[in-house]
């Protein structure tokens, strides 16, 4: 039901309605989390009166989550920088004391010396940025610096997710893809805490139950998602790729796999080379010329695997002519996973899910992906030109975040995820898991990280890229890692997105080399954003012998007082996301939807009231300021006013710009076309989004639509039309592997320990295998696993720090399992001391039976520090909110072996392994109370507006309810 | 008309969008503002129109959670109301939404007490009871376009949990809802007749197992097939 | 519910002063109790000194007291809109009663009587009032009863008694064997009223989170109830009192209210009759203290307690 005005004559009791002639509404987009819902802000004298969903925008379809709706809260925080601060000459890093300056100063004083390093030695930059959204900008930026230290926090996020997905099928869960929500019939979710994503997922799993699809979730905690789910399955943390191959293996064992789909869309039919301990060996057969081969089964013969024309054997072993054994990719996964080593069996002692249930939920995929097949009549042209008359739908999807990527075997168990659904054959189909423009790319995406750096010169390419072979490696001739994160170095050889929870460690150690300049966005370094935060903290402050700073200089970008603003030298005040102009690029991570390539815009809908500028407007002047090359002419004269004019006239090459709508002269040209100096307009009139529909044809099987494939090369999204061949094997790991066993005709690693992780843990082919601290630590002594999440009100939010929100929670409990603690005598919200291998905490316990027995939880980032945020010194948040991240080491368990230097990260992709941490639990002595360690108050920011003690918020004076008397006193008695 | 709220236990997955959305609108509306005592310090404590709980049911491992918005149920029978000494409280005959004057309202929280669902709230800054209107000034200002003229809370839900109606139209989405879900009322025996109808979670559905045919022991059970590319 | 200071200080006060009105116009009227007028003087200003104080003190709990005039507006529904207007009316017949007596002496004329006994209905009435407030909330089922209007009228009477007797005492230097009878009769009245009290509200019985959750087939645990710090409905309705402590405080409450008066009454002394009717009136706030800390709102089901 829509109105009740129309129904009902307006009587007695109904307020006089507020005025709405001064209210005007505005477009724009969210920026709490990573999902930038489309908002429509209703303003009235430059106060917002209502945030709401954009109910025509595609991301959120009208709704909105309770950090959208609070957005009012964080537009008015009392926390909010109004000035350039620099840290008072002859204070200490961290004491928060600061002197405002002016923006000409501020900027000055940073171009002087980043103008410095980039003539003298550009590595001494790094700039990293947290939860941005602007990543082609920034790392454009930092490129034509000429600086490859730079990235933003995917390696702490969702890198193993990314490089998961874009090694195997070209894209991936999440920002690359996403359940087709109108057609599935079941949903096997995996991993996903209260995040990633936020609305969309929501919005789709209304549309599952609606229809009465199924929704399984694996998770070994219970909140949010899962509480909805049709069956909860309580897995052992860390353990999800064993179940993966388990299911895999049941559906080998029962011959459940689209033999159709493997021969036409993966590599499985490839032949491999089986030479064990010989070079070469595990790569594809290419018979001397640059195509891996097939066994043709009517030619018999071998034949181009790329070829339309020809009928591959899926399984057997063959000999090249020249003696070489060689077998299908296939063969070699029937072999594998056939094994007992995968049967449910075996797989339920590791994961903790009964091996019934294993077989059971495998079987039912099987079932509605063979027996409930759907189709879409649409005819439609594949990659070799043959016209088809259907899409065939195969209506099972997946979804999978970060409790499969937060584990240092996450690459690979997002790998086994993957190649379930393949299997399955519901990869780009109806109901299945579907691809968002720009992707799907080719396997990997063209990009190789940049590492040869000189002064005064641009990167050659972007800082971050995707290896695909060992000649990739940002390492120097020694083998030693080129970037300060020790990202694509033999650490950590695919870290697509860099580490940027080691920045700070390996620069104040000077492991690789020291830095000079630390500059960030919007990364809470000094808090939640760091593992080891207890650490991280001296590390900040730690000193030369001369008494200079390890890391001499460090600049932080924030709109808000948050922790790391204490522990910057030079802070540059950001806006709120109400008070800005921004891009959500095709050139980044779009905000496209599976049927429609879309990206949006920020537009300021309130004039801030503050000295305080966009970071991005900031990032265009200084490389004015610079002269980078991009920024400036051959005589170099400043190309762009400001960001705004950056964006509407940058070409990355032509026709193709930061934003893909309302392009051309005329503004009528859609992903290619001229600059459009009216660009901004187009958008503001268009409720601040471009949305470009597919035709039916080019909505499913992308990897393999011709139609689609011409689209997306002139979009610029890929770089030619061949079939996009999903990688069950991956070749482009072999290498890898080839080089740790010494059989690589290329760079391979010197140290022991790297040999070892290369061979071990680059399978060409998914495996499991134990996580990396849990391999080092005692796991008697260590009993219990430790995750968090963050709850769905403050998710993926580095500033949710608000005071409608903090009541929801401001204080965070360690969550166990009744019985489990029960056992071990911990009573519900008394006070334990958790321990790990790297230090220990004291948290207050509440019991819950949604649990897995072995798991122990909180939600992240509600401890805070007193002072920061507005907050007061005895706000819950400090008093009585904890972090775990003090118990998380950034380094493996120390064993005082070579690899305690070590990042603990995945071995293959780098990304930080939070949730590998094991902890022990003993109840606190009588009277401990409170949260442990405590850090001492941070100070308000100078001039700060002390935080009131009563908040009133409204944007006029309300209009009340005015009733008469005599309908006060005569309103009948029901 | 008796206008309401059904409420889907099924699908709420206790975002918390309803309250926020809640706290939002209404501040700046016929019911505000909605104040917040100490929203920076310790224990932070404002007037909220929507309180989202969650529970267990049963014990482990067959234990549920369950997340159940909870806001003025516009009750039939609405004890709050007939407590009201000075009239400020009062349930409109036209729609059955129950209000309170904030310029009458003397702040005795006699109607709180009457309340017992939660629903009603002091504001600590004005001294007077806070709770849903039903958004009454969003369903009926003609100002608003007409899609949007339903409860804050019901347009944000993104799980779209909330559905807002007429329970004495047979064929409204919210009378369907509570005919075709056994929708269920809170706390019945209390006999206060509640209007807004929370709908349980609905049984879980049957998908069969594919049945093997024969299970393949090793490699060499594959047969391969002519499929071309 | 959380014991508001104030509202205890109204419902014991008032509940006294319109006790000792009561029976004392009653025994004027009678004849059964001494006809002194200094004494009707005297428990007359008393009782309407304690009702005046009461009544203040219970605009104290309101939190936008600038509306309380409103209070008189919903006589048709609420009892403490008709408690507001009893309260109000029994001034004028309780001055002209007591200006009468002032002025004529104890003999009043009939006009004079009449608005005595018309005050003294009142009394009761608005006392029937106050209790009824608590009385039809259905949400308390420890006050949902007819238990409580009994309580309060007979705990005002017994405590009106005790005053009347002890005003007795200071104004005429000496005891009334009937009030004295009265008042002992009262205490023991009150003392069973209040013990039926306490074994009703042990019994088991009403909601339970099973009902308020509508989940009835299994146990039900709360989680989280939706906000870390306490708020309006923990602050008003989470009041919790040990069990330990709430043992003693009955004690405390049976021995203050009723046990020891009794025996100081028997001494039939003056200055122990005032002290055993200060001591009920203690007493009584105590008792007014667990009427209210022990009455377990429903709300509180649906922040975890698993039955009211």
């Amino acid at each position: 039901m829509t109105s009740q005005a129309n129904l009902i004559p307006v009587n007695s009791g109904l307020p006089e309605f507020e005025n709405r002639d001064k209210q005007e509404t505005k477009y724009t987009t969210c920026y709490m989390c990573a999902c930038r819902c489309g908002i429509k802000v209703t303003v009235e004298d430059n106060k917002v009166r209502f945030i709401q969903g954009n109910p025509n925008h595609p991301v959120n379809k009208g709704v909105l989550c309770a950090k959208g709706n609070s957005g009012i809260m964080k537009q008015y925080s009392p926390a909010k920088l109004s000035s350039p601060l620099l840290r008072k000459p002859g204070t200490e890093r961290g004491a928060g004391e600061f002197e405002e300056i002016s923006w000409e100063q501020a900027l000055d004083m940073l171009e002087k010396r980043l103008s410095h390093i980039r003539a003298t030695d550009p590595k001494k930059l790094a700039y990293f940025t947290g939860r941005d959204q602007m990543q082609a900008l920034t790392g454009m930026w930092a490129s034509q610096f000429g600086t490859i230290n730079w990235a933003a926090h995917g390696g702490f996020c969702s890198v193993n997710m990314a490089a998961g997905g874009l090694y195997t099928m070209g894209h991936a869960f999440w920002e690359f893809g996403d359940p087709d929500w109108e057609n599935t019939k079941y949903f096997l979710m995996w991993g996903v805490a209260e995040d990633h994503a936020s609305n969309p997922i929501k919005l789709g799993l209304k549309r599952l139950k609606e229809r009465g699809a199924k929704f399984v979730s694996v998770n070994p905690v219970r909140t949010g998602y899962q509480a909805i789910a049709d069956e909860w399955v309580a897995i052992r943390p860390g353990t999800d790729g064993i179940l993966a191959l388990s299911m895999v293996h049941v559906l080998l064992k029962n011959q459940l796999v689209d033999e159709e789909f493997l021969i036409r869309y993966t590599n499985s039919a490839q032949l491999v080379v089986n030479t064990p301990g010989q070079k070469g060996d595990g790569l594809f057969y290419r018979a001397g010329g640059e195509t891996p081969q097939v066994w043709d089964q009517v030619t018999e013969a071998y034949a181009d695997a790329n070829r339309p024309d020809v009928s591959p054997a899926l399984f057997g072993e063959y000999t090249a002519p020249d003696g070489t054994p060689l077998r299908t990719a296939m063969s070699i996964m029937l072999e594998k996973y056939m094994d007992d080593e995968y049967s449910p069996e075996v797989a339920a002692k590791e994961c903790g899910v009964a091996a019934e249930d294993i077989e059971r939920i495998a079987l039912e995929m099987a079932h509605v992906a063979f027996k409930e097949t759907i189709t879409v009549d649409v005819e439609w042209t594949d990659w070799a030109g043959r016209k088809q008359d259907k899409f065939i739908g195969r209506p099972v999807s997946m979804h999978a975040m970060r409790g499969i990527s937060a584990h240092s075997n996450g690459f690979q168990t997002c790998r086994a995820i993957h190649m379930l659904q393949v299997l399955l054959g519901t990869i780009d189909c109806p109901g299945g898991h579907l691809a968002k423009p720009p992707f799907p790319k080719h396997i990997p995406p063209g990009i190789k990280p940049a590492k040869e750096m000189a002064p005064n010169t641009p990167l050659k390419s972007p800082p971050l890229g995707f290896p695909t072979c060992p000649e990739d490696l940002a390492i120097d001739a020694d083998g030693k890692p080129l970037r300060i994160d020790k990202a694509y170095s033999w650490d950590a050889p695919i870290s697509c997105h860099g580490l940027m929870h080691m920045v700070i460690s390996n620069a104040v150690k000077g492991d690789p080399y020291k830095i000079d300049t630390l500059m960030l966005f919007m990364a809470n370094m000094a808090w939640n954003s760091s593992m080891n935060t207890e650490q991280t903290l001296e590390m900040l402050c730690a000193k030369e012998d001369d008494g200079e700073y390890k890391i001499p200089f460090i600049v932080c970008s924030d709109a808000f007082n948050s922790e790391m603003v204490a522990y910057s030298d030079l802070v540059l005040p950001d806006t709120t996301y109400l008070e800005r102009y921004d891009t959500i690029s095709m050139l980044d991570r779009p905000i496209s939807e599976p049927h429609a390539a879309c990206d949006s815009v920020r537009i300021p809908v309130i004039k801030p009231d503050r000295n305080v500028v966009s970071w991005q407007e900031v990032m265009v002047e200084m490389a004015g300021r610079l002269g980078f090359p991009a920024f400036t002419t051959g005589e170099g004269e400043r190309k762009y006013d400001d960001y705004k004019d950056f964006i509407v006239n940058f070409e990355k090459e032509p026709g193709i710009g930061f934003l893909a709508g309302y392009r051309g002269e005329n503004g009528d040209k859609s992903l290619r076309g001229e600059p459009n100096p009216r660009q901004w307009e187009a958008y503001e009139e268009n409720e601040g989004f471009f949305e470009f529909e597919l035709g039916m044809n080019q909505r499913y099987m992308r990897h393999a639509n011709r139609d689609y494939l011409e689209l997306a090369k002139e979009a610029g999204w890929i770089g030619n039309t061949d079939q996009i061949v999903i990688e069950l094997y991956s070749e482009k790991l072999q290498t890898f592997r080839l080089a740790g066993q010494g059989l690589y005709d290329g760079p391979m690693p010197t140290e022991e320990h790297h040999k070892e992780r290369l061979v071990k843990y680059f399978d060409p082919l998914p495996i499991y295998y134990m996580p990396l601290e849990e391999q080092r630590i005692d796991r008697d002594e260590y009993p219990y696993h430790a995750v968090n999440q963050r709850p769905m009100f403050m998710y993926h939010s580095w500033d949710s720090q608000n005071a409608w929100l903090r009541q929801i929670m401001n204080q965070n409990y360690l969550y166990m399992n009744r019985i489990a603690a029960e056992r071990d005598g911990i009573k519900d919200m008394s006070w334990v001391w958790v321990e790990s291998h790297n230090g220990k905490i004291r948290a207050q316990v509440k019991l819950m039976e949604g649990t897995n027995e072995q798991t122990v939880w909180t939600w992240n980032a509600i401890g805070k520090r007193g002072g920061a945020w507005g907050l007061s010194e005895d706000a819950n948040e400090s008093t009585d909110g904890f972090l775990m991240n003090h118990l998380i080491s950034e380094l493996l368990p120390q064993k005082g072996d070579e690899t305690d230097r070590v990042t603990n990260s995945d071995p293959i992709t780098g990304q930080a392994a939070w949730y590998d941490l094991r902890v022990k639990i003993t109840p606190a002595a009588e009277g401990e109370t409170g949260s442990w360690p405590q850090f001492g108050p941070l100070k308000p920011q100078p001039n700060a507006k002390p935080s009131p003690d009563m908040l009133s918020y409204t944007s006029h004076k309300n209009v009340n309810i005015l009733r008469s008397l005599s309908d006060i006193l005569t309103r009948g008695e029901k | 008309m008796r206008l309401g709220l059904v409420v889907d236990l099924d699908t709420c997955v206790g975002c918390h969008g309803c309250a926020t959305a809640c706290k939002q609108w209404n501040t700046s509306g016929t019911i505000g503002p909605l104040s917040d005592k100490d929203p920076y310090g310790r224990n932070p404590n404002g007037a909220w129109l929507n309180r989202i709980r969650t529970y267990e049911v049963d014990d482990s491992p067959n234990s549920k959670t369950v997340h159940m918005p909870m806001s003025c149920m516009h009750c039939d029978d609405a004890a709050c109301v007939t407590v009201c000494p000075t009239g400020a409280s009062y349930k409109r005959s036209e729609d059955g939404i129950v209000l309170v004057d904030q310029d009458k309202c003397m702040g005795c929280n006699l109607c709180s007490w009457a309340c017992p669902y939660g629903a009603r709230e002091l504001d600590p800054q004005e001294g007077t009871m806070k709770k849903c209107t039903l958004c009454v000034d969003r369903i009926y200002d003609e100002k608003l376009p007409e899609d949007e003229r339903k409860p804050a809370c019901v347009m944000t839900c993104p799980t779209k949990s909330r559905v807002f109606g007429d329970f004495d139209d047979p064929n409204s989405e919210v009378s369907k809802l509570v005919r075709e879900r056994a929708g269920k009322q809170l706390l019945p025996e209390l006999g206060y007749n509640p209007v807004n109808t929370y709908l349980p979670p609905r049984n879980k559905p049957v998908v069969e197992q594919y049945q093997p045919v024969s299970l393949k022991d090793t490699v060499k059970g594959w047969v391969n097939k002519v499929i071309s590319r | 519910m959380h014991p508001a200071f104030s509202v205890l200080v109204f419902t014991v006060m008032s509940g006294a002063g319109y006790g000792l009105i009561t029976l004392m116009v009653l025994g004027h009227m009678s004849g059964f109790a001494p006809q002194e007028s200094g004494v009707l003087i005297g428990g007359g200003v008393l009782a309407l000194v304690m009702i005046t104080v009461g009544l203040l003190s219970s605009t104290l709990h309101l939190a936008n007291p600038k509306n309380a005039w409103r209070s008189f507006s919903r006589f048709k529904t609420s009892w403490l809109s008709r408690e507001a207007v009893f309260a109000v009316l029994f001034y004028p017949f309780t001055l002209i009663y007591l200006l009468g007596v002032w002025l004529q002496g104890a003999d009043v004329g009939t006009f004079v009587a009449l608005c005595g006994v018309v005050s003294s209905v009142l009394a009761m009435v608005t006392l029937f009032c106050t209790s009824m407030i608590y009385a039809s909330l259905k949400t308390i089922r420890q006050w949902n009863s007819s238990l409580t209007p009994v309580n309060y009228i007979a705990l005002g009477l017994m405590s009106g008694s005790l005053l009347l007797a002890a005003v007795q005492a200071i104004v005429a230097g000496e005891l009334a064997g009937v009030q004295l009878q009265m008042a002992m009769g009262l205490l023991v009245l009150g003392a069973v009223v209040k013990v039926v009290y306490l074994f009703w509200i042990g019994k088991p019985a009403g909601s339970t989170i099973n009902t308020a959750t509508g989940f009835t087939q299994a146990s039900v645990r709360l989680l989280d109830q939706g906000h870390t710090s306490n708020g309006f409905l923990n602050n008003e309705f989470g009041y919790t009192v040990e069990a330990n402590k709430l043992v003693r405080l009955r004690l405390l409450m049976l021995a203050l209210a009723f046990v020891v008066p009794f025996l100081l009454l028997l001494a039939a002394s003056s200055a122990l009759t005032v002290i055993a009717a200060l001591l009920v009136i203690a007493g009584l706030l105590v008792e007014r203290w667990l009427f209210f800390a022990e009455a377990r709102h429903v709300v509180r089901l649906f922040h975890g307690d698993q039955r009211t």
